[in-house]
């Protein structure tokens, strides 16, 4: 995964960012939960809710990976890892576990958006740094939350549908689990777009796993009842994948559809040529949680919320995903470069 | 219950009677115990009040779970709706204490869905003579989804006092634990609770004998309930709010709790101090692995051999 020189070069173009650059930012207020009585080197816990689906491998892989550049720096001298398997009560268990050994810093995706509050809060009184990425909780008292705007993945995903499909027609929307705060707000973020727009009728709508095969069923069970779909906006990678797949199986043509970085979604893309638009959660919110607890422990003033541009995949730079399709697992997701240095952008937006 | 033996031979055998339904468990409370002393030795902070408050929090709804599965094994009976009726206590909880009919309403209103939905199942399985684990399994659906109706995303409030109370700095869970076991223990001296083994066991033989087979299928399912919805308020007190599937794994978790005490899916077999430590193996786990220092792949594998030797030892020393 050290492909630091050419993420260097290609992170300016693939994320055209609006970032104000506060050259010299001085780190006068220390991060929230920091109470500035830990010295390096850390160690950095990392509650994953659960290890086994490719993205959450993706994800570790880039935590390991800046946790291996740290410890060349001298400030991390060891990474745990625990997996709580799915189960949201296992995880506030293990998270505790992680405060009662003294951890340095806990990163966290939330297995529930409630569910950790508390046990975050007694880890943010004990001086730990806490950052929370992807999946969120509803909480102050951790230091850093970092995450790419679900609302408006829903939102730029209608737009394009929309128009892509002449701002009349029929569509499908495909759905990750019901009750996931994610899901819920893409679907949310999509709602306004489709408001506006009164002649696109929505056929259908369904909940599954992301992952392909169930996306794939659903999808299959829609089209015989609907013999004329026009779009289709998917609101994740794998459910793309499968509707797409459906479609083929069932000899139907392709039409518009919305999707993420998934691999097998954007190969899928370019051996159809579909007309599609997909974003992405980038893999290394993984390696930019680990790097911003670090950055906080050391006393440098982090914002409370990080929001991590959505990168928009289009027929324009497809090619450029593609091409380095191989680096990635045929499951996974080719997520877009990253170095330090946009991280450092990162961190210096207010 | 006709033969009224003398107190002091009761008391004779009180202890004999309960060593031996302890046979089958010896090996895993033994296990339990090394699990217990060798966390102890990773992780001394257990002895203080928080640290023992914290960690007997995280094993109170899992044992709640197990006892809720463990009743309805012994009767013969199952439930795959164990993990959905955990999520939608929780969420009634959530939505309920902080509004207008306060706490008290509120734990009334958790009580009564548990009560009614076990109630309601057993009703179903025991009245209808349908197979328990299609109809919990439908059940599952149903209430999951009620859950998800009550509270779309996870959200809602308890009242900081009532989180402070249950799972703060305080063993109230644990005290807690004790009085639902002392309460377990005087039901199984009622009419009820002596037909519960009975029922399970031999349900024709125990009909036969006038045992009042149904009521007490039909009152172990409505418990179960009680002890499933219980176990979603405190999950909610704990986190100090609802999340409508925050207890899907406990359908499985509390049928492995159950099974790993030794109670067989058949009725009639096994004990309720069985569940409860199986219920705080499962627990223990997590934490001794995580002091372990254990990698998540090779949790995954210790557990599972945790398990096959927990349940297994015995077998090896009847040979």
């Amino acid at each position: 995964m050290k492909k630091s020189s050419f993420f260097a070069s290609a992170s300016a173009l693939c994320l055209g960012l609006v970032l104000a650059v506060s050259a010299g930012t001085t780190a006068n207020a220390a991060a929230n939960c920091i109470k500035g009585d830990r010295k390096p080197p850390y160690t950095i816990g990392w509650a994953d809710i659960y290890s086994v689906p490719t993205w959450m491998k993706q994800t570790q892989g880039t935590i390991e990976a800046e946790v291996e550049t740290l410890k060349k720096q001298g400030l991390v001298d060891k990474l745990v890892v625990t997996d709580a398997q799915g189960d949201a009560n296992v995880q506030i268990q293990q998270i505790q576990s992680m405060i009662d050994s003294n951890i340095d810093a806990i990163i966290l995706i939330a297995g529930s958006s409630t569910a950790p509050a508390r046990v975050l809060a007694d880890a943010c009184a004990k001086g730990i740094a806490i950052i929370n990425f992807d999946s969120l909780v509803d909480t102050d008292k951790v230091t850093a939350k970092v995450n790419t705007d679900s609302s408006q993945w829903g939102d730029q995903a209608a737009k394009f549908l929309i128009n892509a499909i002449g701002g009349k027609g029929k569509i499908l929307i495909l759905n990750g689990p019901a009750g996931i705060s994610v899901s819920d707000d893409r679907r949310k973020g999509a709602d306004a777009e489709l408001k506006a727009h009164p002649d696109v009728k929505v056929l259908a709508e369904t909940n599954t796993p992301y992952n392909v095969a169930p996306a794939q069923e659903a999808v299959t069970s829609l089209l015989f009842a609907n013999p004329e779909i026009d779009g289709i906006l998917s609101l994740g990678g794998a459910l793309s994948a499968g509707a797409v797949l459906a479609l083929d199986k069932q000899g139907r043509d392709q039409v518009p559809i919305t999707g993420e970085n998934a691999r097998q979604f954007l190969e899928l893309w370019k051996e159809k040529g579909l007309k599609s638009w997909a974003t992405m959660q980038p893999n290394w919110l993984g390696a930019f949680a680990a790097y911003t607890a670090v950055q906080a422990l050391q006393g440098k003033d982090v914002p409370a919320f990080v929001k991590i541009p959505l990168p928009v995949i289009d027929n324009s730079n497809i090619d450029e995903y593609l091409a380095r399709a191989k680096d990635f697992p045929a499951d996974g997701y080719i997520y877009s470069p990253y170095d330090e240095e946009l991280f450092k952008k990162l961190l210096a937006q207010k | 219950m006709s033969i009224v033996p003398s107190a002091k031979s009761t008391g004779a055998l009180y202890w004999p009677v309960q060593a031996r339904r302890n046979i089958g468990v010896r090996s895993l409370f033994l296990v339990v115990l090394a699990f217990l002393i060798a966390y102890g030795v990773l992780f001394p902070g257990l002895f203080a009040a928080s640290g023992f408050a914290k960690f007997t929090q995280s094993w109170f709804p899992l044992a709640l779970v197990a006892m809720a599965q463990a009743i309805l094994m012994l009767t013969g009976g199952i439930s795959l709706a164990i993990g959905a009726t955990v999520s939608l206590g929780a969420v009634i909880a959530a939505t309920t204490m902080a509004g207008p009919f306060g706490v008290a309403g509120g734990a009334a209103a958790v009580a009564l869905t548990g009560l009614g939905i076990g109630a309601a199942t057993g009703f179903i399985v025991v009245k209808l003579r349908l197979p328990a684990i299609v109809v919990t399994l439908a059940g599952s659906f149903i209430i999951g989804g009620a859950a998800l109706l009550i509270l779309p995303r996870p959200g809602g409030a308890i009242p900081a006092w009532l989180s402070d109370l249950l799972a703060g700095d305080t063993p109230a869970a644990f005290v807690l634990l004790v009085v639902i076991v002392l309460l377990w223990k005087l039901y199984l001296a009622t009419p009820l609770g002596l037909s519960l083994y009975a029922a399970g066991e031999n349900p024709v033989g125990a009909y036969r004998s006038g045992v009042p087979v149904d009521a007490a299928r039909v009152a172990a399912y409505a418990i179960s309930g009680l002890l499933s919805t219980g176990a979603g308020l405190f999950v909610a007190a704990q986190t100090g709010s609802g999340d409508p599937v925050i207890g899907t794994a406990f359908t499985l978790n509390s049928i492995a709790a159950a099974v790993l005490g030794g109670i067989g899916f058949l009725g009639g077999q096994g004990t309720m101090r069985g569940a409860l430590a199986g219920s705080l193996l499962l627990s223990l786990m997590i934490s001794v692995m995580f002091f372990l220092g254990f990698t998540p792949v090779a949790q995954y594998v210790a557990q599972g051999l945790i398990i096959i030797g927990a349940v297994a030892i015995p077998q090896f020393r009847k040979v």
